[in-house]
């Protein structure tokens, strides 16, 4: 590294700091959700579910319950008219008329003990008229479908997202570009697939956990494990008609999210509940179980795809429909399936698009963020089929990747000139890494090695004006605490913060506290800890807050010495002149002020920084046509290569490495960026390899960790490898962008991809358990 | 339902409880002990999220009852430092990175105490199979096994 | 098992002094009491809704449940509530029960078997349990108490069903005998779960062999399945194949046929039947072929 770019990237950017709160968490002392002490107030609750995955509401019998010693309130839809929604508003807080998945709240009771609680939800009796379900999201999409929300034409939406009312189309994304129908004839190969991609969970380790108190006057305070308490905040507000600043959400430390604690979902049936309580706070644990049928679950996908390329491998065409399991509730999701629509082609320069991105209400679970937003489902299919390509064109399904990705300048899918990204190197990298091109003899020999790559890309999915906020506040010893919105889910968003806050004021890392746990009564406002945006969103909110408190700062002494503030500097917590050579620790200065340079009074004060961020220049995208000038503030880019080993015997597939090369812009924590990378690569391997919510009838089969299985300590490979690029995003803090989803995006399709090249067999759903491999390649005739 | 009195170590302190028979040592630790380093994932010996040591045994404590360990020793996850110096395998995880979230930390540094106590010196697959029983959502557990092996050569 | 509780259910402890007492009091609430070993599957069943019972009665450290010995001369005797990790790294059965010690090791995780026993593996009857197969394969008779006193059932006719046993209201299994092993006794346990450990078995084949001179082949060979039938299943026509002509791969492959042809699964969450069924196969084959080599081949 030359002199000139240290000189610009200051210390501790690009170092890998330990995580702040290492020690609370190494030693039980860090406080999650459930730790809090409530006393013996506390009431719990516990949730009655709808056991029909559609069905009408005919009457409810609640006497019984209510007269059960203990019991302190049962709370029916009856009460809470208002409707939830981040995007779509198709929701109330409990079902009212209708219940639509198996596991619908359907009313909620509190009492002295989990016990109690339990006990009075037996007395409840709910008497059910049952309706034909819906449970494919293509079948779903057709007019003669039963309709799952008949009043979806009255709901209030976001300006981007198109419902379709008298149907169970909540969005419809369009994507018009070019001439697809002539382009086919242009095509020398074309290779057309349908994939399924299946619901599946996020599964933190921490269930939802919340406890909302409402005193009698009004005030309502909820603790959750949240990774948005200001959406929460404005969200609840709205469904029970209260001011915001009636609403105080306290997110303590969350054991996991990956999307599933963003928005709001259970957290307002424990708001409800306490309604009634008289000012007792109630707690709701979710069960595994609850957590598995009743929490957001990842849409499921239906994906067609039609793509085309000529002679030299260039794609010139590509036609894809995308129809999307919303489940009973779509508020959330329909983002997820415009995301989908505008990023429809992958990370490909493609001339001739015409894709549809189909939201579709189905009587499963509600479907909403997870990990990717769309992308890892998206480019399940995607991927295999650029691989299919390759192989029928007779190209390296490496070279295919290099000569269509996209390039700095060259002209994305909705129309906007891409920014600076270094996928062609991430492409590289890890066709470097993985000997690319060599095969390595099989541990035995009845195992079969192959291996393969996927590429990606994904951009913030979010409203186009997304904000953060920040302060920066000096202590007299010189410590600084920084005050944000945003969560730190494990990802390690306050270190980052905390790096940030140092180098931009200039304090060494040490001395930087973040004020925690967020509370929306005292933190600035945060739009949510979702799309990997906090880095580059926060960030920039951060870095403004501490470049202002070092403005005040450096005003303050710039009078004091009565010298040019250009002349004056911070490093490591002292004022320096470079000028004069005077030198003071801020800690003198930063909240007594300073003596006047004639002694005669004072200048200064106490010192608080503050700074925003919102982007600016993101603009719509025509609704016919998915054309705009920006649709969205970045893409981060990256590529994945795998290797696999096949066991013929049982068609086990033992993934053996696992290389991975991301466009991050700048690393401001490695260490945190490399096992953010690691875990995305693992989750997204379990995803391929074992997961599966199994859904019969509306019923979902697997609902524990017994059956629903995820990647343990023996089935993650060893040989994970993370390389770091950096093409320095021109907003981003120091060029930061996000990396906290896009590790999990291409792994499906990468080990597919290598199942491919080791038996020769295309896995068009996953996961791919042994079971499936073992029959496809029976079916195949490769085993007997 | 009945309840029963049992006497018991926890983290080297001599207590002394009352506990219903259906009571979970899970229970018992966080909501009469205040001990809440111990977590609740999955309340069926599934996640190892709330794994303590029991006369110097790992057991899922979700799955055991409180009235079980009448007269026994159990270790969680505040009983690892002592006096405040972190004990090796704490150290170790910190160093490595394997901690994201931190809610099945404390369950993997208990298994993991327990596995160095009976093995100072595993191999990878011995520490793979000792965790197998401790899910973790966040870290793709590579450098919680590095942990294991750098705490087996500090001791 | 939409709503299971949340912790476990209101039931009352109880810890009897004697096996008499224990006997008679499960007797006296047939129906709601059941003995508790390591727990590790009535509490996951007692959240689930799916066992109601009133009592559980704790047999553990009652006469002769919590020890494990091994006498040269007889066996080894394995107490009921001697928890799997404690036989696992017994000495004596790492030296003489090493496929016992095998399957016990591919149950769940390590914490889990510090609770899980192997009687209550046994008790539980379920066909996928890993160590009943080498617990019959071993010739396993289980000591039991009931009301009219002690007598002993042999494993082979233990089982009736899935969840279902000879046992009675009353019963008390206090321990298993594992007689003398066979000289040369050789054996493995290969288990397929959807994820490489921890899981439930979709197939599990235990395997022994020994030498035997009263054979063509000179040797006894027994495979048990586990998953695949609504009992623990002991593939009779394997020991046959194997024992009438001198062992080669075509003799390995038509006795991984007979365990295909055997084998009578289900299609559940786990597994589909057609795919259990060729797993009965390509694994009793890798099975028995690494007996056959550990015997020398």
């Amino acid at each position: 590294m030359t002199t000139e770019i240290k000189e610009r990237i200051p210390s501790p950017i690009g170092e890998s700091k330990p995580r702040l709160e290492n020690d609370q968490k190494v030693t039980g002392a860090a406080i999650f959700a459930d730790d809090i002490q409530f006393g013996n107030s506390l009431l719990y609750a516990r949730i009655m579910h709808s056991p029909h995955p559609h069905a009408l509401i005919k009457s409810i019998d609640t006497s019984k319950a209510e007269a059960l010693p203990g019991v302190k309130a049962v709370v029916t839809g009856a009460d809470f008219p208002g409707y939830l929604g981040l995007y779509l508003q198709d929701r109330h807080i409990f079902c009212r008329d209708r219940v639509r998945y198996v596991g619908d709240p359907v009313l909620g009771v509190a009492a002295t003990s989990e016990e109690i609680a339990v006990k009075a939800l037996d007395l409840i009796d709910v008497e059910y008229e049952v309706l034909e379900p819906v449970l494919n999201a293509e079948e779903g999409a057709k007019p003669d479908a039963p309709l799952i929300h008949p009043d979806l034409g009255n709901y209030k939406v976001a300006n981007f997202i198109f419902p379709q009312p008298g149907t169970n189309i909540s969005n419809h994304f369009k994507l018009r570009k070019g001439d697809v129908d002539g382009a086919w004839e242009k095509c020398s190969t074309i290779v057309e697939r349908k994939f399924w991609v299946p619901h599946i969970q996020h599964v933190p380790i921490e269930p939802h956990t919340a406890i909302a108190q409402w005193d009698e006057t009004g005030e309502i305070t909820l603790w959750a494990s949240s990774q948005s308490p200001f959406a929460q905040r404005n969200l609840l507000a709205q469904a029970l008609g209260v001011s915001q600043s009636s609403v105080r959400v306290i997110a303590p430390k969350i054991g996991g999210g990956f999307g599933c604690k963003a928005g709001i979902s259970m957290e307002a049936l424990v708001v409800a509940i306490a309604s009634k309580t008289n000012g007792r706070p109630v707690k709701l644990l979710l069960t595994r179980e609850e957590e598995f049928h009743t929490a957001f679950v990842r849409q499921e996908l239906i994906a067609y795809y039609k793509m085309g390329c000529d002679e030299n491998g260039k794609i010139l065409a590509m036609e894809n429909t995308y129809y999307w399991g919303g489940g009973a509730s779509t508020e959330y999701g329909v983002n997820v399936t415009r995301a989908a629509g505008y990023s429809c082609t992958g990370p490909y320069e493609v001339p001739n698009v015409k894709a549809d991105s189909l939201c579709v209400y189905t009587n499963h679970p509600v479907g909403g963020a997870y990990r990717g937003f769309g992308m890892p489902e998206m480019h399940t299919g995607l991927e295999q089929c650029v691989d299919e390509l390759a192989y029928k064109a007779g190209i390296d399904p490496v070279d295919i990747r290099s000569i269509n990705c996209v390039k700095e300048g060259c002209e994305t899918v909705t129309g906007f000139k891409m920014h600076p990204t270094g996928l062609s190197q991430c492409i590289e990298e890890t066709a470097k890494a993985i000997q690319w091109g060599q095969k390595s003899p099989a541990s035995a020999p009845n195992k079969r090695r192959g291996k393969g790559t996927a590429i990606m890309w994904k951009a913030p999915a979010m409203p186009p004006n997304a904000g953060s906020s920040a302060w920066v506040e000096l202590a007299e010893d010189g410590t600084v605490n920084v005050g944000l919105g945003g969560q730190d889910l494990g990802q390690g968003a306050f270190t980052v913060m905390a790096q940030m806050a140092a180098a931009a004021l200039g304090v060494p890392y040490e001395s930087v506290r973040i004020s925690s746990p967020v509370d929306t009564r005292y933190s600035p406002y945060e739009w949510q800890t979702v799309a990997s945006r906090l880095t580059w969103s926060m960030g920039n909110a951060v870095v403004a807050a501490a470049t202002d408190a070092r403005r005040q700062v450096l005003d303050l002494v710039s009078e004091a010495w009565d010298e040019d503030p250009e002349d004056l500097d911070i490093r490591d917590g002292i004022v320096v002149s470079y000028k004069s050579e005077q030198e003071q620790p801020i800690k003198d200065i930063v909240v007594y002020g300073l003596p006047k340079p004639d002694d005669q009074g004072w200048l200064g004060g106490p010192i608080i920084g503050r700074g925003k961020f919102m982007p600016s220049y993101v603009t719509g995208l025509d609704a016919e046509t998915g054309q705009g000038t920006r649709s969205v503030v970045h893409y981060t880019t990256g590529s994945q290569s795998v290797e696999v080993e096949v066991d013929l015997d049982t068609g086990c597939v033992e993934v053996l490495r696992g290389v991975s090369a991301f466009d991050v812009g700048r690393a401001i924590n490695p260490a945190l960026v490399e096992a953010q990378i690691e875990g995305g690569f693992v989750q997204g391997m379990s995803s391929a390899l074992f997961e599966e919510m199994i859904m019969v009838d509306g019923f979902m089969q697997n609902p524990s960790f017994v059956d629903y299985r995820i990647a343990t300590t023996t089935d993650a490979p060893s040989d994970l490898q993370s390389i770091i690029v950096e093409v320095p995003q021109d907003d981003g803090p120091w060029g930061a962008r996000g990396i906290g989803e896009h590790p999990m995006v291409p792994t499906v399709a990468a080990i597919a991809n290598a199942i491919y090249d080791a038996v020769g067999i295309r896995m068009m759903s996953p996961p791919f358990s042994a079971e499936k491999v073992y029959l496809a390649m029976l079916e195949a005739g490769i085993v007997e | 339902m009945a309840y029963h009195k049992i006497t018991l170590t926890v983290n080297g302190e001599a207590e002394q409880v009352d506990v219903s028979s259906n009571m979970t040592l899970l229970r018992m630790l966080r909501e009469k002990m205040g001990k809440t380093g111990t977590k609740n994932g999955c309340a069926a010996g599934e996640c190892g999220a709330c794994t303590v040591m029991v006369d110097g045994e790992p057991v899922n404590s979700c799955m055991m009852l409180a009235i079980e360990c009448d007269g026994k020793e159990i270790v969680t996850v505040e009983g690892l430092a002592d006096n405040g110096h972190l004990a090796p395998i704490q150290e170790a995880i910190i160093d490595s990175g394997g901690v994201q979230c931190g809610f099945c930390t404390p369950g993997i540094l208990i298994a993991s105490q327990a596995l160095l106590d009976r093995n100072p010196n595993p191999s990878q697959a011995e520490i793979q199979e000792a965790l197998v029983g401790n899910l973790c959502r966040c870290t793709g557990y590579v450098r919680i096994i590095e942990a294991v092996q750098a705490a087996a050569k500090m001791v | 098992m939409l709503d299971p509780h949340p912790s476990l259910p209101e039931f009352d402890y109880i810890k009897p002094k004697t096996l008499a007492e224990a006997s008679q009091f499960l007797a006296d609430h047939a129906g709601e009491a059941r003995p508790l070993l390591g727990g590790t599957d009535i509490f996951v069943r007692m959240r689930d809704g799916f066992w109601k019972d009133q009592y559980l009665v704790d047999v553990k450290g009652l006469d002769g449940t919590n020890e494990i010995s091994f006498d040269p001369a007889k066996g080894l005797t394995i107490g009921a509530g001697v928890s799997m990790n404690r036989v696992s790294a017994h000495p004596d059965v790492k030296v003489h029960y090493a496929v016992l010690a095998e399957a016990v090791d591919s149950v769940a995780s390590y914490q889990l078997r510090s609770r899980a026993t192997i009687v209550g593996n046994i008790c539980n009857a379920s066909p996928a349990g890993d160590t009943i197969g080498a617990c019959i394969l071993l010739g396993g008779v289980l000591n039991v108490h009931g009301l009219d006193g002690k007598r002993q059932e042999p494993l082979s006719t233990f089982f009736k069903g899935p969840g279902s046993t000879v046992l009675k209201a009353g019963d008390v299994v206090v321990s298993i005998e594992l007689p003398l092993p066979p000289k040369g006794l050789q054996g493995t346990y290969l288990k397929l779960g959807r994820n490489k450990s921890s899981d439930l078995s979709i197939v599990g084949v235990t395997a022994i062999g020994y030498p035997d001179a009263d054979t063509v082949s000179g040797y006894r060979v027994k495979v048990a399945l586990a998953s695949v039938a609504p009992t623990p299943l002991v593939v009779d026509k394997v020991e046959e194949i194997m024992a009438a002509k001198p062992i080669t791969e075509d003799v390995i492959a038509e006795a991984a046929e007979a365990a295909f042809e055997t084998a009578s699964p289900i299609d559940d969450v786990r597994g589909g039947a057609k795919y259990r069924k060729l797993m009965s196969r390509n694994l009793s084959k890798k099975a028995l072929t690494v007996v056959w080599e550990k015997l020398g081949r």
